[in-house]
């Protein structure tokens, strides 16, 4: 039983990491609080299920979602925050917000107020592992998120293009000095974010059969408290955030079942870890 | 190969550079001293990109770069040791070194700088793996200066790059610079130190609130009894 929550628990988690990996990213790089983020993560969810109506091919469907939202990352970079930058933090913040609530709103108009279902089948099969189930959908989520992350880290560590966006993420200026385009690296940040995010909404589509206009709302404010409970900017500790997030909300209210508000329990646990490493997880100060 | 025509640069209303004009020739080694506010280090930003100009000209090899961004003039050759060092902090040395030579593709040639910036800092092989913010305030300046070696730049600008070590790695840093100047590259400098300044400088300019007062050969700034009076002490 326990073991089946840990499965639970490590799938959550883990597409709660994707989510929170363009946040952080962004963050790194340009110091907002990009809310507008879960945003794309629903657009995602919805561009997938539209590709999925026409070619029912999951993966197909995966692909083409994350080269759109990818696309939308780049135009919302462009757009929203590249004019707003010069202003006091607190603009973008807002427009951020604003353009987050408006999606939600386009959403509902275009594909209306309803839970429209995503039954999408990889063709994965699940696995009986002892006592452990982990079912098709499950070992899905595992497998697309160990992907992406485990290419993310390839990227970060072991090509130019990683050390130069964790230059940039560290001093713009001085990146720049060092010849580094940074206005790319700043796009490149929010296209491989958006890209992640976009992956995310279609896996939890379909691990929830679900896909609805507010998807994007408890996924916003959650991966904040991921990101702040990893360390605002620090890759690693945003992935170890959102696994640690996704494990302790379904072990504490699977096996406990205290009746507690599931999704209040991130800002639990991200109070209670800032109490004691006061800039989060991996943060620095 | 950098020449400075009526350059200002505001913050804001403020002006913090007005009407400047200097030039730097190849192979030169230049100064600016001035006292705290006079707008040196906005000169270096500016000629960097880091600061826009709002007025004037700035050619660099006979090309305009005067709003040219900053990454390109990079590329072109020009790097900065900024004021305060500014590394990588989560960098390990190498990876700071690394980063300096970014724009360069023969990695032959990269390898063999890293070879030579250890040689000149023995210090910085020995810490190779050590990351930046934990290394002391004197091998974080050799660390600047070796990042921005690097960049196998054609022009070093330099902002204050003895401020708060001690005399033994003063004299090194400016050891360095000298070393440098011989190899043939032009250095802008500029320091707090004016006199060490003066010393290893083949031209100097004096700036005042975001004006250059006295231009002069090195030798001449040190025995100008204006500039003997107001920043070598008497
Ligand atoms: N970012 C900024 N915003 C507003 N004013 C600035 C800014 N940076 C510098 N200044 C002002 O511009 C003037 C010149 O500053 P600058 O840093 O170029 O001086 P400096 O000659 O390098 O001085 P120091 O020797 O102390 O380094 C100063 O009056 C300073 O207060
Ligand atoms: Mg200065």
């Amino acid at each position: 039983m326990i073991w089946q929550q840990f499965a639970n628990g490590l799938a959550i988690g883990s597409v709660y990491a994707l989510i929170a990996l363009g946040l952080t990213m962004v963050y790194g790089v340009l110091r907002i609080l990009h809310i507008a983020h879960a945003g794309v993560y629903a657009l995602g969810a919805y561009v997938g299920l539209l590709v999925f109506r026409f070619i029912p091919n999951f993966w197909l469907a995966l692909a083409i979602t994350m080269v759109a939202s990818s696309f939308a990352g780049i135009i919302l970079q462009r757009y929203l925050y590249a004019p707003l930058l010069a202003l006091p933090r607190i603009v973008p913040l807002i427009a951020s917000i604003g353009l987050f609530i408006a999606m939600e709103e386009i959403f509902r108009l275009i594909a209306g107020p309803y839970i429209l279902a995503f039954p999408a089948d990889p063709g994965l099969g699940g696995i009986e592992w002892g006592i452990v189930r982990i079912t098709n959908n499950q070992f899905l989520v595992f497998l697309v998120t160990v992907s992406l992350l485990a290419t993310l880290w390839f990227v970060m560590s072991k090509t130019k293009l990683g050390l130069a966006m964790k230059a940039t993420s560290q001093d713009l200026e001085i990146a720049s000095v060092m010849g580094i385009n940074t206005e790319r690296i700043i796009a490149t940040n929010f296209l491989i974010g958006s890209a992640l995010a976009g992956a995310a909404g279609v896996l939890v589509g379909v691990y929830f059969n679900s896909v609805y206009p507010t998807m994007g709302s408890i996924p916003a404010y959650k991966a904040l408290a991921i990101i702040v409970l990893g360390g605002l900017g620090s890759i690693p500790g945003t992935v170890l955030g959102g696994l640690l997030i996704g494990l302790g909300e379904t072990l504490l209210l699977g096996l406990i079942n205290i009746p507690f508000p599931r999704d209040a329990l991130a800002f639990i646990i991200m109070i209670i870890i800032l109490m004691f490493r006061p800039y989060g997880l991996l943060g620095k100060e | 190969m950098l020449s400075v025509e009526k350059v200002d640069v505001f913050y804001g209303e403020f002006q913090a550079v007005r009407e400047i004009s200097f030039q730097v020739q190849g192979g030169e080694l230049v100064t600016i001293i001035g006292a705290n506010g006079a707008g040196k280090s906005t000169i270096l930003k500016g000629l960097m990109g880091l600061e826009s100009c709002e007025r004037g000209k700035i050619t660099f090899q006979e090309q305009d770069i005067t709003h040219m961004p900053t990454y390109q003039r990079a590329r072109l050759g020009i790097t900065l040791v900024p004021e305060g060092r500014r590394l990588f902090q989560d960098f390990t040395v190498e990876q700071n070194l690394v980063a300096g030579g970014y724009t360069r593709t023969d990695a032959s040639a990269v390898e063999r700088d890293l070879q030579r910036t250890y040689d000149l800092f023995p210090i910085l092989k020995e810490r190779g793996h050590q990351v930046a913010k934990t290394l002391s305030g004197g091998e974080q300046q050799m660390l600047a200066i070796g990042r921005a070696l690097m960049a196998s730049p054609r022009l070093i600008l330099m902002d204050e790059i003895s401020l708060g070590l001690m005399p033994k790695y003063v004299n090194e840093v400016f050891n360095t610079i000298e070393s440098l100047h011989r190899e043939g590259v032009t250095i802008l400098l500029v320091e707090q130190n004016a006199r060490k300044a003066l010393a290893v400088a083949d031209r100097g300019y004096v700036l005042e609130t975001g004006r250059i007062l006295i231009e002069n050969e090195a030798r001449g700034l040190a025995s100008d009894p204006r500039v003997k009076k107001a920043y070598l002490g008497g």
